[in-house]
């Protein structure tokens, strides 16, 4: 057996005296993929930085290839053949694709044509449908994390480290990026993956090691694990029922009318989309990356503007609507619940109270509140949606996703709002988290709410939805009932 | 004058009242077959007007009312009218006929004859307290001529009370954009209008609006009622409805078969580019396209809420639904476009 090439002894880190990782040995053997799992705060993020060199342990001994190793910065690990990919993308908004592939590598003279061609062809080499003169800006999530994981495999790594690397690709790009994984092991490059898919480490990985609370649980062979001794293993206990399993029988019969969406048109994007949202109801809207969901549905609330001329008509309660704002959306009792929660969800650095009371602000709560009150709110929520943190005071940055996730959801519900519309409600969630959230939905719709559901997650649309909706470039091409509903048809109705 | 400028700016950018957008048949309007493969119980003329009379089905073809039998599949005449008839109902003993030329006959061995209601009886309905609720769909426009008045956004349209005692008739509602069925629920009259797509209860807010068709006859079921659509909306009748002076001059220079406007069976000539063109690729008709005819029934529950639908689509024969009794477990449907009775078996929602 050949020497790790990544040999992690007895790490800790903390963080303000609380440890975000305990005491724990980790390994990566060359040309291995190894899958590293755990809750939201269970540290897989920390003990990953740690090799990259984003931050520095607290005690403990990293050894690369056999050298003890402190990497100050992610540049200087990069420089001893140690890339990461992060969840939140670090590319450079106002540059191209081309232009924050060679970032950092330029040469003194650059040739921008020269550039491009060698970033197209790169890509091409990749299987990546992207753009390189596309500006990142005007990027896609999925696309987004194409580029960055583009930028590792081009910067010859030993050790990738790909943290939630699928969590914004469709299916097609994700077996796609499998066959991208394989190739580099083939080479010889050693790969960290984090995930919340199970299904997909179970699938790829060479070993797992799965976390709880900043401990290490074990390390095996991923063969020696199947998906119900990971959950086990990563919360610690069962979940109740399958977490996503079958919406089983019981449908909800559709309330009122309530969102009438008629030949909605948003130029190439939305194209004469109709489709209706019931009360007391879960409406699963499933499509491909740019099939036009999340941008119909920003519409909807009032993000994006429908086309100047014949945009097509949004009805609230039979009634024609057009919001300038997301505010006048709110105003109306419609929400979105962003898939983009870093950038459009949360103030990051203001606490949970702070944020909950913005989202009451824009529903016209009462501009000037004690701190007390507004605290009391947070606390309400806190307890409503099981936020786990010290108390309401505590800095949304510090919440794991799951947590973050719920703290987006509650702004959003002391809205008071009657359709809620969850964009990619689990993406980048633990499956403790999912459950709840799922769980939320679910009394959401039983409370006579409307909720509309997007999501690129098969198994989550046949748990969650009473209707599925299917899209495709740009408009809803099929409906299904969960009874008649499978993946093949879905998939088939989203592709074909 | 800010109102005069938004709609000039509406009508500029396609958008409010000059947005020619239609409402998706999804939910519980989600197309089918069920309507299309339902057994064809009788291939007549134009049958409207389905009713249960004396333990006959009844219904209209043109000036003839005839009996079906529903064992054998075949249907005599059991009445001959002076016009076409466009309505029919039953009140315990009465059988109420309503004709072309605006007179309303109450018959129960002895005919008697109402009038006073206008021109364009298109629905009648027993209200259970010794009265009839006719719809009149035009103070102007004959029930042959729904096209045209629906292409001059007609809204002349009133519902009257008869009684079957003596006759006299009395005013409910006036206004109304084409009633063109009607029911008692309860206390509450409902009123189906037409060319506002939508059941009212007079004196009280919509039951259901938008509907993505252009209804007509309400019948009861068990815990609730069914609701004959004739013909569906699309986009380019929309826009139509919106051009006054393109709908005019159309009006004045081109044949009525050949009007952008709703029918009740496909359309199959020639001299109709424009409308047979959204419907075929490459010579095959499309389930899913902007059809001008549909076959479309409705089952609604007991507070006129759709619960379940059964269609016959763009590429089906059985369009132009009119009316439709319940018999049993069975539905009986007539398919004036398609002229054929049809029987459904129900399926549970």
């Amino acid at each position: 057996m050949s020497a790790p090439l990544v040999a992690m002894t007895a790490i800790t880190k903390e963080y303000r005296g609380v440890p975000a990782v305990k005491n724990v040995d980790f390994t990566v053997m060359p040309a291995e993929i190894h899958a590293l799992l755990g809750e939201n705060g269970a540290g897989k993020s920390t003990l990953t930085k740690i090799i990259a060199g984003v931050t520095a342990a607290s005690s403990g001994s990293l050894k690369i290839d056999g050298q003890e190793r402190a990497f100050r910065t992610p540049s200087e690990a990069l420089a001893n053949g140690v890339a990461m990919v992060f969840q939140e993308t670090s590319l450079v908004p106002s540059m191209t694709v081309a232009q924050n592939l060679y970032l950092g590598n330029e040469k003194y003279f650059n040739r921008l044509r020269g550039l491009t061609i060698a970033a197209q062809q790169f890509l091409q080499s990749l299987n990546f449908n992207v753009d390189p003169l596309a500006t990142v800006a005007n990027l896609g999530a999925a696309q987004k994390q194409m580029v960055e994981i583009a930028r590792a495999v081009l910067q010859k790594a030993r050790l990738i480290i790909f943290d939630e690397p699928t969590a914004t690709l469709t299916p097609e790009e994700k077996r796609y990026f499998f066959a991208l994984v394989q190739r580099l092991k083939r080479d010889g490059v050693a790969i960290v993956f984090i995930s919340h898919a199970i299904e997909e480490a179970l699938m790829i990985a060479d070993r797992i090691t799965i976390l709880r609370d900043g401990e290490l649980v074990v390390t095996d062979q991923a063969s020696a694990f199947d998906r119900d001794t990971i959950i086990q293993a990563m919360v610690g206990r069962t979940l109740s029922g399958a977490l996503y399993q079958r919406h089983a029988g019981k449908v909800r019969t559709a309330g009122a009318k309530v969102l009438s969406v008629q030949n909605l048109s948003m130029g190439a994007m939305v194209r004469n989309t109709s489709f209706t949202v019931y009360g007391g109801q879960v409406t699963g809207v499933f499509g491909l990356i740019g099939s036009g969901r999340t941008e119909t549905a920003k519409i909807v609330a009032g993000v994006l503007k429908r086309n100047f001329f014949n945009g097509g008509e949004v009805r609230l309660m039979d009634r024609a609507v057009t919001y300038r704002l997301p505010r006048h959306a709110v105003l109306d009792g419609v929400v979105y619940v962003t898939e983009d929660r870093k950038l459009e969800g949360f103030f990051e650095q203001m606490s949970i109270a702070q944020n909950l009371h913005l989202g009451r602000l824009a529903a016209g709560g009462p501009p000037i509140v004690s701190y007390g009150e507004m605290a009391a709110l947070a606390e309400a929520w806190r307890g409503k949606l099981n936020i786990r943190t010290i108390n309401a005071d505590a800095r949304v940055i510090e919440l794991s996703g799951g947590n973050q996730q719920k703290v987006v959801i509650a702004k959003s519900l002391v809205q008071k709002p009657r359709l809620v519309i969850f964009d990619e409600p689990t993406r980048g969630v633990d499956v403790g988290a999912i459950a709840e959230i799922h769980q939320l939905i679910q009394s959401l719709a039983d409370d006579g709410l409307a909720v509309m559901v997007i999501s690129s997650y098969l198994p989550e649309i046949l748990n969650l939805s009473d209707r599925i909706l299917v899209a495709r470039q740009g408009r809803i091409v099929e409906e299904f009932t969960p009874s008649e509903a499978t993946e093949q048809k879905i998939m088939y109705a989203a592709v074909h | 004058m800010i109102g005069w400028a938004r709609g000039r700016i509406d009508a500029f950018r396609g958008r409010g009242a000059h947005a020619a957008t239609v409402p998706p048949m999804d939910g519980a309007l989600r197309p089918n077959t069920l309507l299309e493969e339902s057994a064809v119980l009788l291939r007549v003329a134009a049958p409207d007007n389905l009713v249960l009379y004396r333990g006959k089905v009844l219904f209209s073809s043109g000036a003839v009312i005839m009996a079906l039998d529903l064992a054998g599949g075949v249907a005599s005449e059991w009445r001959r009218c002076a016009a076409e008839v466009t309505a029919l109902a039953v009140a315990g003993d009465t059988l109420a006929i309503g004709l072309a030329d605006g007179t309303l006959m109450l018959s129960d061995g002895i005919d008697r004859v109402v009038t006073g209601l206008g021109p364009c009886i298109t629905s009648l309905a027993e209200d259970g307290a010794g009265r009839l609720i006719a719809c009149i769909g035009s103070a102007s426009n004959p029930a042959s001529d729904w096209k045209r008045d629906l292409l001059l956004a007609g809204a002349s349209g009133s519902v009257w009370a008869v009684s079957l005692g003596d006759g006299a008739v009395q005013k409910l509602a006036g206004g109304l954009s084409w009633p063109a069925g009607a029911a008692m629920a309860g206390e509450r009259v409902v009123v189906v209008e037409a060319w506002k797509h939508r059941l009212v209860a007079l004196g009280a807010a919509p039951l259901v609006s938008d509907l993505p068709g252009y209804p007509s006859r309400l019948s009861a079921a068990p815990g609730g009622w069914w609701l004959s659509v004739f013909a569906p909306r699309n986009q380019l009748i929309e826009l139509v409805l919106r051009e006054t002076e393109y709908r005019e001059r159309m009006m004045r220079e081109v044949e009525p078969d050949h009007w952008i406007a709703p029918t009740l069976s496909p359309a199959a000539d020639f001299n109709e580019p424009m409308q047979g063109g959204a419907i075929r690729t490459h010579g095959i008709v499309k389930p899913w396209a902007p059809t001008r005819s549909y076959g479309l029934l409705v089952r609604l529950d007991g507070n006129f809420q759709p619960v379940a639908s059964y269609h016959s689509r763009a590429d089906g024969r059985f369009h132009g639904v009119t009316s439709a009794l319940q018999m049993g477990d069975r539905v009986l449907v007539s398919s004036r476009g398609g002229h054929a009775i049809l029987a459904l078996t129900e399926v549970q929602p």
